[in-house]
């Protein structure tokens, strides 16, 4: 009994790691657009780039990705991680590259106090990563702030335009609204607790649902949530006639996305700075904001949308 | 004999290892987020009892009295559909059932709800009904002989007889709706799933298993609870064949 049952155990053991060994491969192969134009032999190097796990992200990886293989260097994926994860990777040189926003670097890396002013910001960090070994290029003009978010017609019934106004309806009637917010705004200091903090005002535990990143907007649209955090460069703000009340306080730090590279790397592949900053410097927020719509209401593929704006700015043929 | 104490030796190496982490963590700092926020873990684990208490009672409702109905004889010839419906149901992702429902039912605790309910009826019914065929014919055909009508049978020879397979059933459903609620939390559905997410987002282990170490606690404790529920429903005369098994 008990050896028959030991075989079963190991067969089925072994079943089980070959099922993960397959998804495994299985991930490797997906993400398409992964064959190297260049050939392997003649590339110039291999670049890691990194991404975190939102549309924009991916968008902005799928693009330097495509690029970089086309300018001849074998390059490897890794996107979908989360913030810390991906700072992580490029620290220990398990990525080589990736896109940053000032804010996010300088608040939770870095620890320095908020800059709302985006030159300011991306001058702090730039001087700040040096001691890393961190090479910040140039600062793309897209500001990709955190946004509160409204349907428009619940903005306009109950006319809430600013935070501020949000800040005193809440105050006056705390369990009317309901706030939908992800694990990591709801968690970071710049996130929900900053925000009410600053504005004076707090939403009641239970009308706060948390929920995935990707599903905030959709919430917002179903009528299921009053009240939502986003992104400011999101497209689906306009797609789902959303409005995003204004900062009137000033809150929310300058989130302007630019390349980030291990100066090692930099100083083995010197020509990849001007590379990086030929993409920074043709994108801002409504670029941004259209190439995200394109992916998020229209669905279509990111390596696909990529490659799109690749051509239509001549990068690429 | 000599497979029994291997199998003690492992489950002894299994219980050292497990303390040994969970000594670890606790020196390493991991568990600070509990004891720096009782309040926060205990909602959270108060959400995630009521998703999975919820979602199984229901689904325990439903399921048991689903696959006693297509083991009737007058429904016999159709039960090949429910065990494949069920088999087929089992194959499909947690998430992808999560996801899937969403799209219909919006967001929120009772989407998760539905879901989970969906997902842990598939075992128990699987269970129901491959308990009840697998009953010895000749026992119902001693019932039959005995003039017991079917309904008859049905109480005092089919349900006693096949409730260890029903019980293992929920158990097994249960213990998997623990792990598997975690994921409500991604459609707005709380739960401990909360902490989780929060820790992979922020990289920060100790929130990452401030939810996970109360997820497996929770299933490695009803496991236990059912297991001796088990011996404490089923009829002592079947618990006797049940150890020949």
């Amino acid at each position: 009994m008990n050896r028959r049952f030991t075989k079963k155990a190991i067969i089925s053991l072994l079943l089980s790691l070959m099922m993960i060994g397959m998804a495994a491969c299985g991930q490797e192969q997906a993400g398409g657009d992964q064959q190297n134009q260049a050939g392997g032999n003649e590339a110039k190097g291999t670049i890691t780039v990194g991404g975190k796990d939102f549309t924009e992200q991916h968008l902005l990886s799928k693009i330097t990705a495509i690029y970089l293989k086309e300018k001849g260097y074998n390059v490897e994926e890794a996107s979908n991680m989360g913030s810390s994860v991906v700072r992580s990777a490029l620290e220990n040189g398990q990525i080589d590259l990736y896109w940053e926003y000032t804010g996010t670097a300088l608040v939770i890396y870095q620890k320095q106090a908020v800059e709302t002013d985006p030159v300011k910001a991306y001058e702090k960090v730039k001087e700040k990563d040096k001691e890393n070994k961190l090479a910040w290029l140039n600062k793309a003009n897209f500001n990709n702030t955190y946004a509160i978010l409204m349907s428009q017609d619940k903005s306009d019934e109950l006319g809430i335009k600013s935070i501020s106004d949000l800040a005193k309806y809440v105050k006056s009637d705390p369990s009317a609204l309901k706030f939908a917010s992800n694990a990591e705004f709801y968690a970071r200091e710049d996130g929900i607790k900053g925000l009410e903090k600053h504005y004076g005002f707090q939403f009641p535990t239970e009308n706060v649902v948390k929920m995935d990143s990707g599903l905030l907007y959709n919430a917002l649209k179903e009528k299921q949530v009053d009240v939502s955090v986003g992104f400011a460069t999101d497209g689906r703000i306009k797609g789902f006639n959303l409005v995003a009340l204004e900062d009137d306080k000033f809150f929310f730090p300058a989130y302007n996305g630019a390349p980030v590279v291990r100066q090692e790397v930099l100083d083995k592949y010197p020509e990849l700075a001007d590379l990086l900053n030929q993409i920074a410097d043709k994108l801002d927020t409504e670029t941004m904001m259209k190439l995200n719509y394109t992916v998020d209401v229209e669905h279509k593929d990111v390596a696909e949308v990529a490659r799109e704006w690749l051509t239509s700015q001549q990068l690429i043929k | 004999m000599r497979g029994k104490n291997v199998e003690r030796l492992i489950r002894a190496l299994l219980i050292v290892v497990v303390i040994g982490f969970l000594v670890w963590a606790f020196i390493s700092g991991a568990f600070q987020f509990i004891m720096d926020n009782p309040d926060d873990l205990a909602y959270l684990l108060q959400q995630h009892l009521k998703l999975v208490g919820l979602s199984s009672l229901l689904a325990v409702i439903v399921a048991v009295p689903v696959g006693i109905l297509v083991t009737r004889p007058r429904l016999k010839k159709y039960d090949w559909i429910a065990i494949n419906v069920a088999n087929i149901g089992q194959t499909v992702p947690s998430l992808a059932i999560l996801a899937l429902v969403m799209t219909y039912l919006g967001i929120g605790y009772f989407t998760a709800v539905f879901a989970l309910w969906l997902y842990s009826l598939l075992p128990i019914l699987r269970n129901t009904i491959a308990g009840i065929e697998s009953i010895n014919k000749s026992i119902i055909d001693a019932g039959q002989g005995m003039g017991m009508t079917g309904a008859q049978i049905l109480w005092k020879l089919e349900i006693p007889n096949s409730l260890f397979a029903i019980l293992a059933g929920i158990r097994t459903a249960i213990v998997i709706n623990v792990g598997t609620a975690a994921l409500a939390f991604l459609i707005g559905g709380g739960g401990l799933g909360d902490l989780i997410f929060t820790g992979i987002s922020l990289y920060d282990t100790g929130i990452m298993l401030s939810g996970a170490l109360p997820v497996t606690l929770l299933a490695i404790t009803l496991d236990f609870v059912l297991g001796k529920l088990e011996k404490w429903i089923i009829p002592k005369g079947l618990q006797r064949n049940l150890e020949s098994l």
